[in-house]
């Protein structure tokens, strides 16, 4: 899967170095300048997939910014900042921008909202297919197929196995999955997760992948075939 | 201003008035003057006297009753120099010259003590959002460099970011204007929206979350109902002491009113201290006892409701748990007049 690219626009200097090691960590490319004078036209020509713009800038505004760039591309923009009041957030909705997130952010909804921007811009259909050696989820009929045998799967347990293929072969935590529901809305606990899985686990088998879904006792769940 | 009080406030002119008109009386019986011509003078004396004081006591006491009723139905008294008549007479004229004076420099001072506030005010806004950004850079600082001693710093932080925000809503619930904007909202995005922001300290004290009901619309500025519902939920968690924890967010729908419910299985809170738990800096047993408390939290709350016309009441039992209910209000005349 190519990697989106996000084009930064923050003043701040470490705020600016730290996002672009945290969103590297999770997949994306990430581009920045600190020549705020022409940062218009750096932004529109570094071909990024979205951009993250910051309010208070040298030079210009960031609303500025944000009316100058939405005249001349559609490109998503995500408006972070540290007012946080009604005002400023229909503000930045009038000029424009597609979402609208306070200082000091959770990383975990700042990547939920980028990932969902994105997915509703570029329209990804084709990611909304996922598959591992034999297995093939897809995500948006919530149904797994193995080896031709199909069987659907209810809302949680898609989500799981969903989190669970895209770090495919690398062991991922109970918490980071009950974070990652949690970040859309499915407040379950430890315990719910522990069903979900185990029920997920009999409907691979029940469709013949047996051993895809492994649980590393004290660290969480992997899926890997060897 | 009755005729009594009236004749009182003259009694000295009245003795003088009739000693004088008796005197002159006596001396021109003492002339031997014709008695009917002593009766004729002092009745046209004293009669003269007379249309005196009656045109003198209802031109003032019509001018002052007319100012005193204005005085009552004024909101703001200190506005009564602005729609005060002129009086027509010398001592009524000199009060509103001195009112007038004592009114100005009234509002002077007002508007410079307005002024003062609104400064602070713009000042303690500007000072919030220059702290975020530190905030904001430790905390991506914390994130890339996960460990169990930035967890804890992490920790820390976000308890100060909670106080930063008192603070801000604290400043905009004094605020002279209107500082926020009702919309149409469904409650579970605000609710969903709050969970959100505490996952992390949810999940890691495996706090069972359960929501039930939320797709009523209400009408509210949503970043002031964040801001409420996020401090009930601190409490709820900070008072969390079963092993199994559970926090039931749920709504009714009640006609008129929607009612939206945050229900712990916490500590609970003593009768004693419910009566008192919406006062500014009251922190009860619960705050002496088992964390630190400001009172700061459930005052504001409190405050921001009324503000936002809002209604907030709480139930509790002590070990059971304890529910903390908000009213909106569906009547759309209240909410647009």
């Amino acid at each position: 899967m190519e990697r989106k690219k996000i084009f930064i626009i923050e003043d701040e200097e470490k705020i600016r170095e730290e996002l672009k090691n945290f969103l590297f960590r999770y997949g994306y490319e990430v581009e920045s300048s600190i020549d705020f004078q022409n940062i218009i036209e750096l932004a529109l020509k570094s071909n990024s997939h979205l951009i993250l713009l910051d309010i208070n800038l040298p030079y210009f505004d960031g609303y500025y910014v944000c009316r100058e760039i939405r005249r001349r591309s559609n490109i998503p923009i995500i408006v972070v900042t540290s007012r946080d009041s009604e005002i400023d957030e229909l503000m930045s909705m009038n000029l424009g921008a597609d979402d609208f997130i306070t200082k000091p952010y959770n990383t975990q909804i700042l990547l939920a909202r980028i990932s969902s921007i994105l997915r509703r811009a570029y329209n990804e259909n084709d990611s909304e297919i996922i598959e591992y050696k034999d297995l093939i989820l897809d995500l948006s009929k919530s149904e797994v197929t193995f080896k031709g045998n199909k069987i659907e799967l209810s809302k949680n347990e898609n989500k799981i196995l969903y989190i669970l293929l895209k770090n495919k072969e690398k062991i991922v935590s109970r918490n980071y999955i009950i974070e990652e529901l949690w970040q859309s809305d499915e407040f379950i606990d430890d315990n719910t997760l522990t069903v979900n899985v185990n029920r997920l686990r009999k409907k691979l088998e029940e469709v013949g992948a047996y051993d895809y879904l492994k649980t590393k006792r004290g660290q969480g769940y992997i899926i890997l075939w060897e | 201003m009755g005729v009594a009080k009236y004749l009182e406030g003259k009694i000295i002119f009245l003795i003088i008035n009739i000693s004088s008109v008796a005197f002159s009386a006596i001396l021109l019986k003492a002339f031997n003057v014709n008695l009917n011509l002593i009766i004729f003078t002092t009745a046209l004396n004293l009669t003269g006297g007379l249309i005196f004081y009656i045109f003198d006591y209802f031109s003032k006491s019509n001018y002052f009753k007319e100012v005193i009723k204005n005085l009552e139905n004024l909101d703001k008294k200190y506005l009564i120099s602005d729609i005060t008549e002129k009086a027509d007479f010398l001592e009524g004229r000199i009060l509103n010259e001195i009112i007038k004076k004592a009114t100005k420099s009234m509002n002077d001072e007002i508007s410079q003590i307005k002024r003062n506030i609104d400064d602070y005010r713009e000042y303690i806004e500007l000072w919030v959002h220059e702290v975020k950004t530190p905030i904001a850079a430790s905390k991506l600082i914390i994130e890339n460099n996960k460990s169990e001693v930035t967890k804890s710093i992490e920790e820390e932080i976000n308890k100060i970011d909670n106080y930063i925000e008192q603070a801000l809503f604290y400043t905009r619930s004094n605020s002279t204007e209107k500082d926020y904007i009702i919309k149409k909202y469904k409650l579970r995005t605000i609710v969903n929206k709050v969970i959100r922001r505490n996952a992390s300290v949810f999940i890691a004290k495996r706090i069972h979350i359960e929501t039930e009901n939320l797709d009523q619309e209400i009408y509210s500025d949503s970043k002031w109902l964040e801001f409420i519902l996020n401090q009930i939920m601190i409490n709820s968690i900070k008072y969390m002491n079963k092993e199994e924890k559970k926090l039931k967010i749920y709504a009714e729908n009640l006609g008129e009113n929607v009612i939206l419910n945050i229900q712990d299985n916490g500590i609970g809170i003593a009768e004693k201290d419910i009566v008192k738990i919406f006062e500014k800096g009251y922190t009860g047993e619960n705050g002496r006892i088992f964390s630190k408390s400001t009172g700061m939290g459930l005052y504001l709350c409190k405050k921001l409701c009324d503000n936002l016309g809002l209604g907030i009441k709480i139930a509790s039992e002590e070990g059971v748990g304890t529910i903390v209910s908000i009213n909106f209000s569906i009547n759309k005349m209240l909410i647009f007049q």
